[in-house]
Parts: structure tokens; sequence; C-alpha cells
């Protein structure tokens, strides 16, 4: 009797549990619905769920400068990237194997309050120092720019997932003699692939999703995605279901790359405090 | 591999023991790699220095300074601290600014833990489908902000074509509201906190997952009912998870700009302008660099203190531990 009673509530548990990220994430699926409409099925006034879908305005968005836009983006996420990784890895390596307690501490308040500064006051002067060397509407600018963006990001996550390393083997490594640069190499990588790897992702996707510094300092060579999208709005009036086919394309690098790199994300944001 | 020195069962209440252990342990190794010369993060803090701190102290000299880029011929003159008391005092867009920042990210960090909290909760239960709704549920985190402001903006907020509104006027009967126009902030909170939401459910579950059940069966055999449980051990045993998602929601959802850009930018009038996008207008908009600079100064301090508080929180309880 009783446990006839547990199943019906568990069940109503679930169901309710579908329901409310049915409609948590309802605008993405609305969005993404829309994308494959034609123009005039997706501003009627009574919302249209079944349609004929079409790869229309798909086709619209690549023959716009899609192309060019997605280089951009691709170059600066994965470029600024790889040089925060150059950059982060050792300096966590040193916090956590080689200082002293406060002066890794020290490293980490320095290295995260740059990234918790807003970037605002630092976009000003960067804006003028930047027009004064003539480097405006520049890709490699703004690629570092992400570096700096995203190193205190990797230096506060790798610092993580090195604490919980098993420092036997290091130890022995180290007693063998082995240099830092073989045991960063041959140890502390392979043992924390895995939480590297979903940093990586996450510095992706932060400098994929920027659109703050793309839309001060570039124009129209070196803007990103995501101004793409406020150029489909401004310049050519609306057309909402090209707007959804161009959003749906741009947001799918960062959602399979974060669904990806999800059981590590918490460990690693919350600098190891959770698991 | 994690589970190297028990680190695994570290619960959310004693965080850090596990690691001092292998500190002390680690003792004669760590000195040897001590005495090596340490220059591993000299790069990186040199690529810091120039990328962020240089830029900063130009923008506290600046701010020191008169400088409006549409009248050159005025240059660049040194005016003390006047900037910063027109600001405070002369500017009548300064503290409304102020406040709607308080309220954008205070409203929008408050509805993200709530609604976090309950999709942590529901999808904590073992249940068929449950990793693949985990998975879904942190979608709103991962998409590209402008992408989806402005979606929200004309699929779901419009007065013409917006669902919401098709769902308020025609189904339920209500009059049309221009969501943008009569309620900006909450607009703008409501986009916000979506986006925000998934990312304190992903640090609430893992402190959920990191209360041991052992507990739970203690207070079972106890007798406590399940309302009981959930607030006398489960809400305690997440303090640290509320920590971090609140240090951390406050100071990222801070930086907002996209969002507002492409809703409302910053209006109607300055009804949505937070402290960071008003120093954005002031300088890309109106012009006004050495105004621009104070407020990019105020709003560092802002933030510093912020971070400051959050990390020692943090990294003292590591140490007390």
């Amino acid at each position: 009797m009783n446990n006839t009673k547990k199943v019906w509530s568990n069940l109503g548990w679930t169901v309710f549990t579908y329901l409310i990220i049915g409609i948590f994430i309802f605008p993405v699926a609305w969005m993404v619905l829309t994308g494959f409409k034609q123009e005039v099925e997706a501003s009627t006034t009574t919302p249209l769920i079944f349609f004929r879908p079409t790869l229309d305005q798909f086709q619209l968005v690549a023959q716009s400068n899609f192309g060019a836009y997605l280089f951009n983006s691709l170059f600066a996420s994965l470029v600024s990237t790889a040089l925060a990784l150059l950059l982060g890895i050792p300096t966590a390596y040193s916090m956590v194997f080689q200082m002293r307690t406060r002066s890794a501490n020290e490293m980490l308040f320095f290295a995260l309050s740059t990234r918790f500064m807003p970037f605002a006051a630092i976009l000003v002067p960067l804006f003028i120092i930047i027009s004064r060397l003539n480097l405006l509407d520049n890709l490699l600018v703004l690629t570092l720019i992400y570096t700096a963006m995203n190193l205190p990001l990797v230096i506060w996550m790798a610092r993580s997932f090195f604490m919980d390393l098993p420092l036997e083997v290091l130890e022995q490594a180290w007693l063998d003699g082995s240099s830092t640069f073989t045991s960063i190499v041959r140890i502390i990588l392979p043992m924390s692939a895995p939480g590297l790897i979903a940093t990586a992702l996450l510095a992706v996707i932060f400098a994929w999703n920027d659109f703050f510094f793309a839309v001060a300092l570039t124009y129209t060579e070196a803007p990103t995605l995501p101004i793409l999208v406020s150029t489909f709005t401004s310049n050519e009036g609306l057309f909402l279901a090209k707007l959804s086919a161009l959003a749906t394309a741009i947001i799918i690098v960062p959602v399979a790359l974060g669904i990806y790199a999800q059981r590590h994300l918490v460990h690693g944001l919350s600098g190891g405090a959770l698991k | 591999m994690k589970q190297a020195h028990g680190l695994a069962e570290n619960s959310i209440g004693q965080p850090r023991q596990a690691v001092r252990d292998a500190d002390e342990r680690l003792a004669p190794a760590k000195t040897r790699q001590r005495r090596r010369v340490i220059w591993l993060h000299l790069p990186a803090l040199g690529f810091m220095i120039i990328m962020t701190q240089i830029p900063f102290l130009l923008c506290v000299w600046f701010s020191l300074h008169a400088w409006n880029l549409l009248t050159p011929a005025e240059g660049f003159q040194f005016v003390a601290l006047s900037n910063y008391t027109h600001e405070f005092f002369g500017d009548p867009n300064f503290w409304p600014v102020i406040v709607q920042t308080i309220e954008i990210v205070f409203g929008a960090t408050a509805a993200a833990v709530i609604g976090g909290t309950v999709l942590a909760l529901l999808l904590d239960r073992n249940f068929w489908g449950r990793n693949v709704l985990r998975g879904l549920a942190t979608v709103p985190f991962l998409v590209t902000p402008a992408a989806v402001a402005i979606n929200w903006k004309n699929l779901f907020l419009s007065p013409h074509f917006g669902i919401i509104d098709w769902l308020v006027h025609s189904v339920l009967g209500f009059p049309i509201i221009p969501w943008f126009s009569s309620y900006p902030l909450e607009s703008v909170v409501l986009i916000i906190a979506w986006e925000w939401t998934p990312f304190v459910m992903l640090v609430i579950l893992a402190g959920l997952q990191s209360i041991p059940n052992e507990i739970y069966e203690a207070a079972k055999v106890d007798g406590a009912n399940s309302l009981t449980t959930f607030w006398k051990i489960t809400l305690p045993m997440l303090r640290k998870a509320y920590e971090i998602a609140l240090l951390f929601g406050t100071i990222f959802i801070f930086q907002t700009f996209g969002e507002i850009f492409l809703t409302t930018s910053g209006g109607p009038g300055t009804a949505t302008m937070t402290l960071p996008y008003y120093t954005y207008q002031t300088a890309f908009i109106s012009d006004q660099i050495g105004l621009a600079a104070a407020l990019g100064v105020i709003g560092v301090i802002i933030a510093i203190f912020a971070a400051r508080g959050m990390l020692r929180l943090i990294t003292e309880r590591e140490a007390v531990a």
C-alpha cells in the first residue's frame, strides 16, 4: 500500500522534473526550431509548432559573411586558449609544487583579481593604446586580450587539478632527478589530462562567447560571430528565422564543448573546493 | 586517480585536511623543488601585468584628466579628482546607475540561486534520463549570450511575435505587454538569471553529492522527516557550495554586457544601465574618456573588494581546516 504510494510520488516528481527542464530550455529549443522555419512562418502572431522544416535559413546564413566571422571566432578562441594554457600550466605547477603557500596564494589573488576587475576599466585605456598603435580591428590583438581573459581561469583550474595529483609518483620522479620540464610533460599533463581538457574547453567557450571586447575593438576585419548577430538586426531589418538559424549555428560549439566537459567544470571552477 | 589520498571522502565540512596531509608528506621533495630557481610563473605574471595592470594604471591616470575626444582642442588637462567629484555629486545618472547595478546583480543572483537550488534538488534524484536532463539543463549557461539575448528579445518578449505575449494575450486574455519598455529591469534580470541558473545548479549538485549518505541514514534512524532533514542537514552542509555560487555569480553577473547591449542598450533612458555598461557608454558613445576612466576605477575598486573577500573565504578555510 505504502509502496504504491511511493512509486506514484516518485513518478510524479520525475514528470515534474521533465516539465520544469522543458520550460527551462524552451527558449533555446524554440530558437532552434525557428531556425528551420520559413520567414513567414517565424513571424506569425500565433506561434507555429508544426511546419515543414527547411534549411533555407542556414543556407542564407552560410551565404552571408559567416565563413569569415567563423574563422575569426575559431582563431581567436583556439589560439588564445593555447596561449593561456602555455602560460598558465607552468604557473600552476610552480604554485602547487614549488612556491611557499603564502606566495602561491598571493599569485592566485593577483591572477584572479585581473579576471574579476570590470573589463570596462581596462577596455578604455586598451582602446586608446590600441588605436594609437593603429592596431584596432586586428585579430591578433583580440586574441591576446582573450588570452589575458582566460589565463587566470587556466591558473585557477589547473591549480585545483594539480592539487589532487597523487604525490608519490611525482616525488619518485623528482628523486630520479627528472627536470621540471620532464615532470610537467611526462607526469603532470597525462595525469591531469581530463581536468585540463575541461579547462581548455571552458576557455574556448569564454572566448567564443565574448561580445564586449569584440564589439569595441573590431569593425570589418576581425569581428567574431557574436558581432554578426548584432549586424543582422541593425543593418538588415528583422528576419526572425534567419536570426534564429544564425544563433543556432553559433551556439553549437559552446554547447557541445560544455556538455562534454561538464563533469570537470564544477570541480575546476570552484578551485577544487567542490568535487 | 583522484582518490589517491582519500580526497574522495573529503566532504564539504572538512575540505582541506587531505591536502594538508599531502603537503606534510611532500615536505622534503617540495623543499628540493623549492631550491630550484622559480621562474615558471614569470611569463604569465609579466603578461598579466602588461595586459591588465598597465592599462589599469593608465585608467587611473586618465581619470585624473579632463579628456573629451569630441573636443580635442581642450586637450588633456590635469583636473585632479574632479572627474570623481563630478560623478559622485554632479552626474544625475551616477547614483541611479549604481542602484540599478545592485538591483540587477543581486536580483539575478538571487533568482539564479533559487532556480538553481530547485533544479539541483530535482536532478539529484535517481530517475530515468537523469544524465540527459542534467546536460540539457546546463545549456543556458553555455550558449553565446549575444546570440540568445537577441532571440529573447525578438522571439519571447517581443509584443509582436513573442511567444510569451501570445500566451499572456491570446490565450489568457491579458493586454499585450511590451516587456522591454514596461519592465526593462525585470526583463534583463530574467535573461541573466536564466543564464546563470545552470551554474548554480551544477555547484549545488556537486555539493549535494558530497554529503555522505550515512548522515541521511542516521537522521532517518533518529526519526527525522524529510523537511527537517533538508533544513537541518542538507542546507547547512551546502554552505560552501552556496558561498561559491553566490560570490562567483555576483562577480560574473557584474560584468554583464552583451545581454543589455542587444536588448535595451541600457534604456529606456538609463533604466537598465549597470556601472560597466555606463562606463562603456561614457567612453564609446559620449567620448568622455576622463569620466569613463573614473567610472572604471570606481568599478574596479568595488570588484576587487568583492573578489578579495571571496578568495579569503575560500583559501582561509583551506588553511584552517
